[in-house]
């Protein structure tokens, strides 16, 4: 017990228990106060008929999830991975690293600059390159022209680098003779990836979409530091919702029953990792005595 | 026909670099930026010209460094032209920015009020923040990276030994559960977490922030420290079990210096996600003593970032060194761990 007690204790009391007291929060009117007055349903009554703004945040949610996903994450994860690893080792490891200096960066610190580059007057980097290039009047400002394109941005920046990694292991993985035997049949380089790389990286590619689709439906820590999910409401994403209501609003009862619902999901995604990972291998038998 | 092939090759080669090198600018030159302004902005204006100029430098270096590595027939040569490029280089650097380059934007590293004596430049401010001293919340950082570390490292250690060696009812399961745990999201948990904090008195103190991060890292460090322990050979364990070791001796002596490597990754990788971490303490810290790094830097931002480019940017520098540093040392396992990342 020793060994196993203090992370038994740890993961009960900062997982479990935490599930728990959601679940009963969002049955309470707890507000700002911090005080329970009394228990109710009317937060779930909130969520599905009260709350005239929750159908345009739902609306965001899957329109960032899924425009992050399919331009960033998968698609340009995996361009990048193609061409890196057709150029040399030394320089295609080189542009690999650059692609990975903003998930290496504190977050605070990335979004800051961020903000320098499209910082709406003549300073800004964007406007400072773009400004003469296009012959521009007046200096472009992005967070208020295109929030949710600029969020999409930035996220990946970020979110690009793991395909990148991941799917570049995996083209690493593959026998070097099927590209011979392919060149001699007389295959282009097109036709090389659509025949041998893509089918070799069906499984990489559904895992990167199952996992990144669960980190950007729940998290919300660049969107926040980024626009503040304005303007307005413009950039609110569900998860970042939640935590506005909670935190800035001080609706914690109503943070807590729109919560449960990232929860489940979150819980749900989950269970679906184990099929990714080697159970098999995991559960194995221990290598010492049975008590 | 040949050489109809080889400048194909050639095209295509230089078309793959100049993609890559477009869409890497984007990336590159903010930072660089930052490295600029930090050692050259005076009087708080967020000036290009250095950066402009020092990239004049830089570019024609790197394309000719490139060429002479390319071309070059032997070894001699190589260096010969790499060094007369350096020199070249090193000359006209400082020529055209060297003049430009000074320190004072570091003041926040010696003056705690900094933010006064810059604002006192564009007048007086009223209901600013006060800012605590730069090296309080370089403390906290250091203080909440590290004691997260050391829990994080003991209690993986010793749950993921036991897993990898004994067999009990609830083995299984509870490998289950520590699979499902590592994949759940734990930002969902923000908002139970922030009551169950407040509840038990342990709202802004860095020990309820430290707490809650160790939790969150644990299933992943289990995960990782159990796959070093099922690497180690049970011989070994058993030479010094019959050599009269007690159980918690073997343990300490002969296995834990086996998962050198294992207990190395997973420290350097829940230090770094303690000193980078900024939502949780963004939320669960409020007095200004309990600042960490991230919250001086965003603070920093919020406050002197419209009058002082500078200052924010060396600040920027001094936050993100450390990081690039500890992250550089553990490239090798970034891609067993990132996988365990929350980031988008």
């Amino acid at each position: 017990m020793l060994f196993l007690g203090p992370a038994i204790a740890l993961t009960f009391l900062f997982f479990v228990i935490p599930v728990l007291i959601d679940i009963a929060v969002s049955f309470t009117d707890l507000d700002r106060t911090l005080r329970i007055g009394k228990f109710t349903t009317e937060q779930y009554q909130k969520v599905f008929e009260g709350d005239r703004r929750l159908p345009q945040v739902v609306g965001l949610t899957f329109v960032y999830a899924f425009g992050t996903l399919a331009i960033f994450n998968v698609t340009f994860g995996l361009v990048l991975a193609l061409t890196t690893t057709s150029l040399n080792k030394v320089s295609g490891g080189f542009f690999r690293g650059v692609w990975l200096l903003p998930r290496m960066s504190p977050s605070v610190l990335y979004i800051l600059l961020w903000l320098w580059v499209i910082n709406p007057s003549d300073v800004g980097l964007l406007n400072q390159v773009l400004m003469p290039l296009l012959g521009l009047a007046k200096p472009l400002d992005p967070m208020t022209s295109a929030p949710v394109a600029l969020i999409i941005i930035a996220n990946g920046f970020i979110g690009a680098s793991l395909g990148m990694i991941i799917f570049t292991a995996a083209i690493r993985g593959i026998p070097e003779h099927l590209f011979y035997a392919a060149e001699v049949d007389g295959a282009g380089t097109l036709a090389k990836i659509r025949f041998i790389t893509l089918p070799a990286l069906r499984w990489p590619i559904s895992f990167v979409t199952i996992y990144q689709t669960l980190s950007l439906l729940v998290s919300f820590e660049y969107i926040l530091l980024l626009t503040k999910g304005g303007p307005f409401y413009d950039t609110t994403v569900f998860a970042l919702y939640v935590y506005r209501r909670a935190f800035t609003s001080g609706q914690y009862g109503y943070g807590a029953a729109l919560a449960l619902f990232l929860i489940v999901i979150g819980a749900a995604a989950a269970l679906l990792a184990w099929r990714f990972f080697d159970l098999q291998r995991l559960l194995q038998h221990p290598r010492i005595e049975v008590h | 026909m040949a050489a109809r092939a080889r400048s194909l090759r050639r095209t295509k080669a230089i078309a793959l670099y100049a993609f890559l090198i477009a869409v890497s600018l984007p990336i590159i030159l903010p930072y660089f930026w930052l490295m600029t302004i930090a050692f050259s902005a005076r009087a708080g204006v967020a000036e290009t010209l250095v950066l402009w100029r020092s990239l004049a430098v830089l570019v024609p270096v790197v394309i000719v460094f490139w060429l002479t590595a390319m071309l070059a027939r032997n070894r001699r040569q190589l260096w010969l032209g790499l060094t007369a490029i350096a020199l070249v280089a090193a000359a006209a650097f400082a020529l055209l920015v060297g003049p430009d380059l000074h320190l004072r934007n570091f003041i926040f590293l010696v003056e705690p009020d900094f933010a006064s004596v810059v604002r006192s430049r564009v007048g007086a401010v009223h209901g600013a923040i006060q800012f605590p001293s730069v090296w309080q919340a370089f403390g906290n950082s250091l203080l909440i990276a590290g004691s997260q570390t050391v829990i994080v490292l003991t209690v993986a250690s010793l749950a993921a030994y036991y897993l990898s060696r004994f067999q009990f009812p609830a083995r299984a399961a509870m490998l289950r559960s520590l699979l499902v745990l590592h994949a759940f999201p734990v930002l969902t948990l923000i908002v139970p977490m922030f009551l169950m904090l407040y509840w038990i008195g342990l709202l802004d103190t860095l020990l309820g922030v430290i707490l809650v991060l160790v939790a969150f890292e644990l299933p992943f460090a289990i995960f990782i420290m159990k796959g070093f322990f099922d690497a180690v050979p049970w011989d070994i364990e058993m030479s010094a079990l019959t050599d009269g070791a007690s159980r918690r001796r073997a343990f300490l002596r002969v296995v834990l210096p086996q998962v050198r490597n294992g207990l190395l990754a997973v420290a350097v990788f829940t230090f770094i996600r303690g000193w980078e971490e900024y939502i949780f303490v963004f939320t669960f810290l409020i007095r200004n003593t309990n600042w960490t790094m991230s919250l001086y830097m965003y603070y920093v931002r919020d406050d002197v970032m419209g009058v002082d480019y500078g200052v924010v940017s060396a600040v920027g520098v001094f936050y993100l060194v450390p990081s690039l540093i500890l992250y550089l040392a553990a490239q090798r396992y970034l891609l067993q761990m990132s996988i365990g990342g929350v980031k988008g």
